[in-house]
C-alpha cells in the first residue's frame, strides 16, 4: 500500500520526524487481524514556504538519511520486516513519466509563494481602489509585509490564499498522475497555526474537486480514502512584543477552524474527509522561542507529535470498506481522539493504552537495544562469531556511508528526539536514554526475577545470540553484511525481549 | 559436508593414534630399559587413552561447555591448549611413575622426556579435537583462526 502524505507546516514536519522514527525502529499499520501490512510505502510531501525553518530542515535530512540506509538495507524492495522496513519515497523516484521536471525531493517546490511579500503575490499595489480598501479590511498591515519564505506565521488568511496556488504546480500534477484507486492521501496539520491551519482545507479542496482541474487521474482523486491528523493546540511558545503569533490567540483560531472544517470537509452530507484525527494536550509544553525567522523554529519534539504519527499508521491500517462506499466513494467522516491509559507527567510505556503497546513496545524496544547495541558493543565484535560468518563484516564495515549514516547522523538525531521528548512536558520517558545498562534502560520495565536475583542482559547477550542464528541460518551468504547485521538483530532481539524482560503486553 | 569430513578425519585419526601408540612413542622417543617396560607393561595404550581423552574432553568443553562470548579469542583457545599439555602429561606422569614403582624400575630422567614427548602428542591432539568439533559451537566456531 502507497500513502502519499502531505506533512503542511511546522508540526507537519515535526510530527513526520516521529513517524520517521517509529518507521525506522519497523512500527508499521496493522491489518484487521493485528498483522503489520507487509507491503508498505510513505511518500511524505512537506508543504511548508518557510524552507529555513529548522524543524523542517530536521526532517528533510532524516528522510534522505532514512531513505539511504533503508535502500542498502533493502534495495528498492517495498516489502521488509524489521528495522527501516517502511519505504519511503520522493515524488520523483516513484514518477514512470520522466519528462516532468521535477527535483528528487521531500519538500513541495514553492518558489512562487516564497519569493516574494504577500502584498505583491496578491499585487496588492495594482489593485483598484475599492479591492485595495477591501484588502485592507481583510488583511492587516504586517500580513501584507510578510516575506512568505517564513511561512504564514499563524495567519491562516494569508496562507489560504498563497496556498490556492499548488494545484497548478508540477509537484501536484505529478502527484495527480501517480495516483492509483488503491493509493491513500493523509495530511498532517495544526489547526491554530496558519500555513497548516489553511494548508490542509485547500489541498482537500482541491483533490476533492479535482474535475475542476487541468490534471490527470481525477475520478482516483475525487474517490482516494483521506484522512488526516489535525493538532490543536499543545505548544507554549514565549511571548514576545512581536505579537504575530501568540498562544492567546491559539483557542480562537482553534474553534474557527473547526466550525470551518466541519461546514466544508466533514459535515454528513458531503464529507470529503474519510478519517479525521484531532489531536492535544490542556498541558502545554514547556514555552518555545518565539523565532518564526530565518532559521528559526527548532521545536523540540513532544508526546503529541510522536502520538500523531500513529494516525497516519492507523489510516494506513484501515481496511477499505470502511472508508469507502460500493461505488469507491468516500463514507462519511470518522473522527477520532487518542487518550492515554494514566494521566500522567511522565509519560511511560505503562501510560499508553493496549493498543499502543501493542503497536510500538516491541519495536520501539528494539529500535533502541540496537542503537546501544551498535554504540557499545558493535565494534569491539567485529572479528568474532557471526562478524566472521559470511557476508564478513571486518573494520572497515564502520567506515562505509551506510554505517556512517547511521551511528553519526541517523542515531544522533533519534538520540536528540528521545532527549526532546524527555525534556518537554508532558515528559515522554520511554527509555533511560543516556545509559548504557541495558538490563534498566526500559523506563518503568527491568529484566525478570530468577531465583538469585534478576536475569541480565547485555551487548554480550546480543552477541551470543546473533552467533547462534547466523550459525544456523546460513541464507545470509548470500546477501550482504548491513541486512545480515540488521536481521540477526531484530531476530535476536525476537528472542530475547520475552525471555529477558517483564512483559508489559 | 566438510564439517563432517573433519569430524570423520579426527575420530579416524584419534582412533590410529589408539590402535597405534607404540608406534608413535617409539618412533619419537625410544630408551631401551623404559620403553620396554612401558611396552611389556602395556602402559602406551594406557597413556594413549588417557591422553586423548583429554585432548577432546578439553575440546570439547571448550566449545560446547564454556562457548562463551567472553572466552572466544584465539588466546582464550591457547589458554585451554596449555591446560591440556599440562594435564595429559601430569595425569599420565602419575600414571606411569606409579606403575613403574610398582615394578621396581627407577626411569625418571626418561619418564620426563617421555612426558615431554607427550605433551606434543597432547598438543596435537587437541588441535586436531578442535578443528574436528568447532563447526558447530555457537560461539566459538571461529576460534582460533576463522572458518
Amino acid at each position: 500500500m502507497r500513502l502519499f502524505i502531505f506533512a503542511i507546516g511546522g508540526t507537519g514536519s515535526r510530527v513526520l520526524k516521529s513517524l520517521i522514527m517509529l518507521s525506522a525502529a519497523g512500527v508499521k499499520p496493522l491489518d484487521e487481524s493485528g498483522q503489520k501490512i507487509k507491503a508498505f510505502e510513505i511518500i511524505p510531501i512537506i508543504v511548508d514556504p518557510h524552507k529555513s525553518n529548522e524543524d523542517l530542515k530536521r526532517t528533510d535530512v532524516l528522510l534522505s538519511n532514512y531513505s539511504t540506509i533503508r535502500r542498502r538495507l533493502y534495495g528498492d524492495s517495498d516489502e521488509a520486516e524489521g528495522f527501516f522496513a517502511t519505504k519511503i519515497s520522493t515524488l520523483r523516484s516513484i514518477m514512470k513519466d520522466t519528462s516532468v521536471n521535477l527535483t528528487d525531493t521531500f519538500i513541495f517546490n514553492l518558489s512562487t509563494v516564497e519569493k516574494c511579500k504577500f502584498r505583491d503575490f496578491i499585487n496588492y499595489d495594482t489593485m483598484s481602489e475599492s479591492n485595495h480598501a477591501l484588502t485592507s479590511l481583510l488583511f492587516a498591515d504586517y500580513q501584507l509585509e510578510n516575506k512568505m519564505n517564513i511561512g504564514f506565521v499563524g495567519s491562516p488568511n494569508i496562507g489560504s490564499i498563497a496556498l490556492n496556488q499548488i494545484k497548478d504546480s508540477d509537484e501536484f500534477k505529478a502527484f495527480a498522475n501517480i495516483l492509483t484507486n488503491d493509493d491513500r492521501i493523509f495530511f498532517i496539520s495544526s489547526i491554530f497555526g496558519g500555513t497548516g491551519a489553511s494548508g490542509f482545507p485547500i489541498l482537500v479542496k482541491n483533490i476533492r474537486n479535482a474535475q475542476n482541474l487541468n490534471v490527470a487521474n481525477k475520478e482516483f482523486l475525487r474517490r482516494a480514502p483521506i484522512g488526516a491528523l489535525t493538532v490543536l493546540p499543545y505548544f507554549n511558545i514565549q511571548h514576545t512584543d512581536d505579537g504575530r503569533i501568540d498562544k492567546a490567540d491559539f483557542i480562537v483560531k482553534t474553534q474557527s477552524a473547526l466550525q470551518y472544517y466541519n461546514e466544508t470537509l466533514t459535515n454528513d452530507t458531503d464529507a470529503q474527509i474519510n478519517e479525521l484525527y484531532y489531536l492535544g494536550d490542556s498541558i502545554s509544553s514547556l514555552p518555545y522561542q518565539y523565532d518564526p525567522g530565518e532559521n528559526g523554529q527548532k521545536n523540540n519534539a513532544h508526546l503529541i507529535e510522536m502520538i500523531g504519527a500513529l494516525a497516519p499508521l492507523k489510516f494506513a491500517g484501515t481496511p477499505d470498506y470502511k472508508l469507502r462506499d460500493q461505488n469507491g466513494y468516500p463514507l462519511k467522516t470518522a473522527a477520532y481522539e487518542y487518550g492515554l491509559e494514566t494521566d500522567t507527567n511522565e509519560v511511560t510505556f505503562k501510560a499508553f493504552g493496549a493498543s499502543t503497546r501493542h503497536l510500538l513496545y516491541n519495536d520501539m524496544v528494539k529500535f533502541h537495544l540496537l542503537y546501544m547495541y551498535l554504540k557499545n558493543g558493535f565494534e569491539k565484535n567485529i572479528g568474532k562469531g557471526y562478524t566472521q560468518d559470511a557476508p564478513e563484516i571486518r573494520n572497515e564495515f564502520t567506515a562505509t556511508d551506510f554505517y556512517r549514516t547511521l551511528d553519526t547522523q541517523f542515531f544522533t538525531a533519534y538520540v536528540d528526539w528521545l532527549g526532546e521528548m524527555r525534556n518537554n512536558n508532558r515528559s515522554v520517558n520511554l527509555f533511560d536514554y543516556l545509559s548504557a545498562d541495558m538490563n534498566n534502560v526500559i523506563s518503568g520495565v527491568g529484566t525478570k526475577k530468577t531465583w538469585v536475583g534478576h536475569k541480565s542482559i547485555s551487548c554480550d547477550s546480543f552477541l551470543s545470540e546473533m552467533n547462534r542464528l547466523s550459525r544456523d541460518n546460513k541464507s545470509y551468504s548470500a546477501g550482504h553484511e548491513e541486512f545480515k547485521l540488521f536481521d540477526l538483530f531484530n531476530r535476536a532481539a525476537d528472542n530475547l525481549l520475552p525471555d529477558k524482560y517483564e512483559n508489559i503486553n | 559436508m566438510r564439517n563432517l569430513i573433519l569430524l570423520a578425519f579426527g575420530i579416524v585419526f584419534t582412533i590410529l593414534f589408539l590402535i597405534f601408540p607404540t608406534q608413535v612413542y617409539e618412533n619419537f622417543y625410544f630408551s631401551q630399559g623404559f620403553s620396554d617396560a612401558m611396552y611389556n607393561g602395556s602402559m602406551y595404550i594406557v597413556v594413549a587413552i588417557i591422553t586423548a581423552a583429554i585432548a577432546w574432553v578439553a575440546a570439547v568443553i571448550y566449545y560446547y561447555v564454556i562457548n562463551s562470548v567472553k572466552f572466544d579469542r584465539w588466546w582464550h583457545w591457547l589458554i585451554i591448549l596449555v591446560i591440556t599439555i599440562l594435564l595429559a602429561p601430569t595425569v599420565s606422569w602419575a600414571y606411569t611413575d606409579y606403575d613403574m614403582a610398582q615394578q621396581n624400575y627407577m626411569y625418571d630422567k626418561e619418564t620426563f622426556y617421555f612426558e615431554l614427548l607427550n605433551m606434543c602428542v597432547a598438543a596435537v591432539l587437541f588441535i586436531i579435537a578442535s578443528f574436528s568439533i568447532r563447526w558447530w559451537s555457537s560461539n566459538c566456531r571461529h576460534t582460533p583462526i576463522p572458518q
